[in-house]
């Protein structure tokens, strides 16, 4: 199927979105089970545990090759072949990535055990968004357009408005836990993410299934790290209750039931990461408290929540928040300007060199060496056409073995998918 | 596999139906409309020089189709 180029990205962010949706609604109901819902570190290594073995067997079937193809290949990341072991120049990123992760879920968990509702749980850590936009701006030298800025700043307070409590409580010890644990280790571990998303493997794309994988093996090495220093201080026991838990059959099975949902809401998470960046990601990914408003209604009827308001303001709030958060995300979608760059080379200089000179440029996302008219055929992608001009073409005259090059605008794309 | 952008100038006002005959095509990755010497670019993943062949042969045939360059790629970085 040959679909818009930019409907891929945020097909791709906002199934991400809807399954994350469906996760916390399961997870509300796993984190309220009696062998978690007073141990969040017990609740957060089970789940990376379970997530590992089901991981594993997801993606070995993912790797079962149909037509010469693997499954995986087929239906999640055309990228992946099969699970392969780490690479050298991958170590740092899945480190810190999985340290990130266990850290973030933890955090995650205490707010899962102690607060029931989904729409609640999410609540404030959309401001992630922000957090981004400023790392963004540091790690990848990326100052955001202003367009950029208030869409992300429409989507953040559309989300904060669109998350407040259904009773309209406010409670400070999630939010504390949301601002100083949740967000910062989110946006590190997004950002790591997509480093290891635009890596080459073996001359190809690094794929979305290997780096979910190994991400949760790292977590789960990490949260078991961190339990078992944090219990060798405390004398506590919750390395213990976690692998206690984890025997139990039907702990087994719900934890299961959620990182293998986890699993493929990650993998598309990942694979978008790779298209855009992470603030946008995150800005489309606040969607997921749209969606997770049915899952809400969902757990109210079949009683295992029992809060739902039907104050008519609080509605109101929630449906302005909703509005705010599709109209920033309208607002991304529709401020990116691409382009095919056709350059043509002074003889005499290596190819490769200038191949890669033309790729270190910002906004680059392809650089082909082609036989024919055109020496190179650049691919690239901005918000706005000045920005192009000051990121692009002038980093491009700069190149002395460019002898000429005209730059034509993509009015319309479309991508096989 | 073979990879190639075919760079495509067309009659005006024919633009809309040539790409709905394109979307049909077997082989093709990516199409995009552009603004400039060119007016469609369409990638093509085909197995041999044959198959490409046959791409070039079929987009030749579409009504408005004036120009069709092919460039092979040779090497390529992307983000995707």
């Amino acid at each position: 199927m040959i679909i818009r180029k930019k409907y891929l990205f945020y097909v791709l962010a906002i199934t991400s979105s809807f399954i994350a949706a469906a996760v916390t609604g399961i997870d509300s109901f796993v984190g309220g089970q009696s062998a978690f819902k007073y141990d969040p570190w017990a609740f957060a290594f089970s789940l990376f545990f379970v997530g590992a073995i089901v991981t594993l067997l997801i993606s070995l079937v993912l790797g079962v090759k149909i037509h010469g193809k693997s499954l995986g290949a087929k239906i999640l990341d055309p990228s992946f072949k099969q699970l392969r072991l780490v690479k050298k120049s991958e170590t740092k990123y899945h480190l810190v990535a999985g340290l990130m992760n266990a850290i973030n879920t933890v955090g995650y968990c205490a707010i899962v055990s102690t607060v029931q509702d989904p729409s609640v749980i999410l609540s404030f850590s959309q401001i992630v968004i922000l957090y981004l936009l400023l790392m963004e701006s540091i790690t990848e030298k990326d100052v955001p357009t202003l367009v950029e800025v208030q869409s992300s700043v429409i989507v953040t307070f559309g989300a904060i408005l669109a998350s407040i409590s259904l009773s309209g409580e406010f409670m400070l010890l999630p939010i504390l836990i949301v601002f100083i644990v949740v967000n910062p280790t989110w946006a590190v571990f997004s950002i790591y993410q997509r480093k290891l998303k635009l890596m080459k493997i073996n001359n190809k794309p690094n794929d979305s299934i290997n780096i979910r994988f190994w991400n949760v093996v790292f977590s789960c090495l990490f949260t078991a790290l961190l339990l078992f220093i944090f219990d060798l201080f405390t004398s506590g026991g919750h390395l213990m209750a976690g692998v206690t838990a984890v025997i139990n059959p039907f702990y087994f099975l719900i934890l299961a039931l959620t990182m293998s949902t986890t699993f493929f809401s990650y993998v598309l998470y990942i694979r978008s990461l790779g298209m855009g960046k992470a603030s946008v990601n995150n800005a489309i990914r606040a969607s997921t408290i749209i969606f997770a408003i049915p899952f809400s209604i969902l757990l109210l009827q079949l009683g295992i929540i029992t809060e739902f308001s039907t104050d008519p303001v609080m509605l109101i709030i929630k449906v302005i928040g909703m509005v705010l958060i599709v109209m920033g995300i309208i607002s991304f979608a529709l401020t990116v300007v691409k382009a095919y760059i056709f350059v043509t080379v002074k003889t005499g200089r290596p190819l490769r060199e200038t191949m890669q000179k033309l790729w270190n440029i910002r906004g680059v996302t392809h650089v082909t060496i082609t036989t024919g008219k055109h020496d190179f055929i650049v691919k690239v992608s901005t918000r706005t056409l000045v920005k192009g001009y000051e990121r692009i073409i002038r980093k491009l005259d700069e190149i002395d073995e460019v002898k000429k090059y005209h730059w034509e605008s993509v009015l319309k794309d479309w991508e096989k998918i | 596999m073979i990879s190639a952008y075919i760079l495509i100038t067309m009659l005006p006002g024919k633009t809309d139906k040539a790409i709905k005959d394109m979307r049909q095509l077997g082989n093709v990755a990516k199409i995009s409309i552009i603004a400039g010497e060119y007016d469609i670019v369409v990638r093509a993943q085909v197995k041999n020089l044959e198959e490409l062949l046959n791409v070039t042969d079929k987009i030749q045939m579409i009504e408005g189709v004036t120009k069709t360059t092919t460039q092979i790629i040779e090497k390529e970085i992307s983000l995707q």
